[in-house]
């Protein structure tokens, strides 16, 4: 449970040296002081850095045993209901454009639906798939003419 | 005097008064939808106005506007998930309520504060609307960048133990900021090529994301755990002893809201988060805060409430919009043949004062409709999770491609979901990552702009009394932590030697 508290300030580290890297490449301004885009950028890459490190130092005098929330996060059931409900929003971003709005939420709500709810609540989950499907294409369509694809 | 009279009558004839109703149903409607906040809710009904007499146009608008912004602490209170940013301190405290079982004492409480902060914002606009906008013209870069430093300040300090996660969570949200194109020199940065970046990541985008998405998958992993507390109704009226408590949170938020709303470009979002700061650090126990604490969440909506008018100010005073409502607002004035500016007052205090007298009633027409709402939209608690939570990502779906008509923000908003889950699971405070992303664009130009005018950075922290006033107070923010340390300490060593004896 440590490594994986121990995985965020890592990974802030981290980002903060791929962000000077990518400061460095920036093109210089072609108006004014030609590296001013570039300070705002370093003082808050240079702050991430910093704050990162301390985080890390500290993390040694956290009880991250007592974190229980952490534990839950950690079991194999929770990360797999997380990693398919990210998938399947993955999915519906995907599509989303390809196959247009209602039948795009039509798969991705029915889909949400049967996978928590089971498939013997099909009558709920096919009842609440369709009328919120319908109901929020006509509000945001028609009622709000939101252009939907 | 009786130029606000006339405004009051007009504002109270029966189709005006239909209209304020009607504008305020649909603006708290809109409100609820994740994304739809009051900027989009005017921008959405605009049509609606087509066709109507100006003030009718005037008097529709202002009640959509005003009914966005309680729509949008429905939503925060009952399912955590923000309308839009100026909401987003509703979600604290006002969330927690709803999990200890006081959905209906938190709505309602939220309501009465909305309504004595906006009510004090009028009588307010009606005495300051002109001194203010005066003194709001002092406010140059420098003032601004010190402005945005000491609200990033005081919200760090926020994060009481936290503090070492809070600035990294602050640098975070402004390093976000900086992606898309510079203003100033209109260098391209951090976009990777893509095209929907070039205008940087939408802060609402991020917003549903932490909190919407975040709940959700935050629920989802939990859902077969047993519960700590279930969704109870619980009363639809607060308590005399809530009230007590909630009283001088709102009196002293609303003028601090009206103050912040009338500053250019700082609109709700910072007004709330502000107010819930400064109400949590002039507080006893701030460590209950973010547990359900009534104060909580009363500060921000007063606050909330106030600035919407205050923001007014420079819009009508100045053309210069207080917030992205009030930007769309002063296209709709255009719209219907009202020209903003010094002379506005001048040339159309009949339109000004009825504007103002609309926001006053459409203030009260809303608490009625909310209270009668309260046990409607508390049906929403009943919903089974299992089905409330794929119907609050689908919303959130729909909601951020209303603010860009990308899928590339569907994207953003999963990373911000994912990302808010975790900081809520490792104890990374959120809020200072969103007010950082909020306000890091203006910051930045702004230190830009200052940087040319007053050649170093030092010089900007001496440029006017206003950026030595707010300089102090920063650093004092910031040290506010290390002395409540030093005082705990020292209150501690002078009661040893008494409790021996």
């Amino acid at each position: 449970m440590r490594a994986f508290r121990l995985s965020l300030p890592i990974l802030f580290i981290s980002l903060s040296l791929i962000y000077m890297i990518m400061i460095f490449q920036l093109p210089p301004a072609l108006l004014g002081d030609p590296y001013a885009p570039r300070y705002f950028p370093m003082i808050v890459a240079a702050g991430i850095l910093i704050f990162a490190v301390i985080d890390l130092v500290n993390v040694r005098g956290e009880n991250v045993e007592d974190n229980q929330d952490l534990a839950v996060l950690l079991k194999k059931d929770s990360l797999k209901i997380i990693g398919v409900i990210v998938a399947l929003c993955v999915g519906y971003a995907l599509i989303f454009e390809w196959v247009g709005f209602l039948a795009a939420t039509l798969l991705f709500l029915g889909a949400l639906m049967f996978y928590l709810n089971g498939y013997q609540r099909w009558v709920l989950n096919l009842t609440v798939t369709l009328i919120f499907s319908f109901s929020s294409w006509y509000i945001f369509s028609q009622l709000l003419e939101i252009s939907l694809p | 005097m009786s130029i606000i009279l006339d405004g009051l009558v007009t504002a109270l004839q029966p189709i005006n008064l239909l209209l304020l109703v009607l504008g305020a149903l649909l603006g708290t409607i809109v409100g609820i939808l994740p994304g739809l906040g009051p900027a989009t809710g005017i921008a959405v009904l605009i049509p609606l106005t087509f066709g109507m007499e100006p003030v009718s146009a005037l008097i529709l608008m202002t009640a959509i506007y005003i009914g966005a912004l309680f729509g949008g602490s429905r939503s925060s209170i009952l399912i955590n998930t923000p309308g839009d940013g100026s909401s987003v301190a509703a979600t604290f405290d006002g969330y927690p309520m709803t999990k200890k079982g006081q959905a209906g004492q938190a709505m309602s409480i939220a309501a009465i504060a909305s309504l004595v902060g906006g009510i004090m914002a009028v009588f307010g606009f009606i005495f300051l609307a002109i001194p203010l906008a005066d003194f709001a013209l002092n406010f140059g870069p420098a003032e601004f960048v010190l402005l945005f430093l000491f609200a990033l300040s005081i919200v760090v300090t926020l994060s009481m133990g936290n503090t070492i996660k809070g600035f990294l969570s602050m640098f975070i949200g402004l390093g976000i900021a900086t992606i898309g194109v510079d203003l100033q020199s209109e260098v391209q940065r951090f976009t990777f090529g893509v095209p929907e970046l070039i205008e940087g990541v939408d802060f609402i985008v991020v917003i549903i994301g932490i909190y919407a998405i975040g709940e959700v998958l935050y629920n989802l992993f939990n859902l077969n755990q047993p519960k700590a507390t279930d969704h109870k109704i619980g009363s639809k009226w607060f308590t005399k002893e809530q009230w007590k408590r909630s009283l001088a949170p709102i009196v002293r938020s609303g003028p601090l809201g009206f103050f912040l709303g009338t500053l250019p470009g700082s609109g709700g979002t910072i007004s709330s988060l502000f107010a819930y700061s400064a109400q949590r650090q002039l507080s006893k126990d701030p460590a209950e805060y973010g547990k359900g604490k009534v104060e909580g969440l009363v500060a921000p909506e007063s606050a909330n409430s106030a600035s919407a008018v205050g923001a007014l100010i420079p819009t009508l005073t100045m053309a210069i919009p207080g917030s992205g409502a009030t930007a769309v607002m002063l296209g709709a004035l255009i719209m219907i043949g009202v020209t903003p500016g010094p002379l506005l007052f001048e040339d159309s205090p009949d339109m000004i004062w009825t504007l103002i007298n609309s926001m006053f009633i459409g203030n009260i027409i809303l608490v009625i409709l909310n209270i009668a709402l309260v046990g409607v939209l508390m049906k929403v608690l009943h919903t089974p999770p299992k089905v409330l939570y794929p119907v609050i990502l689908l919303l959130s779906f729909i909601g951020v491609y209303t603010l860009g008509y990308t899928t590339v923000d569907f994207y953003i908003l999963l990373i911000a979901g994912v990302i808010g889950l975790l900081m809520r699971v490792m104890n990374y405070p959120v809020v200072p990552l969103i007010l950082a992303l909020i306000v890091g664009g203006d910051l930045e130009q702004e230190f830009q702009r200052s940087l040319v005018i007053y050649d170093n950075a030092l010089g900007i922290l001496f440029a006017s009394p206003i950026t030595i006033v707010l300089g102090i107070l920063t650093l004092l923010s910031l040290l506010y932590p290390l002395l409540s340390v030093w005082l705990k300490n020292r209150k501690r060593k002078k009661e040893t030697p008494s409790q021996s004896m």
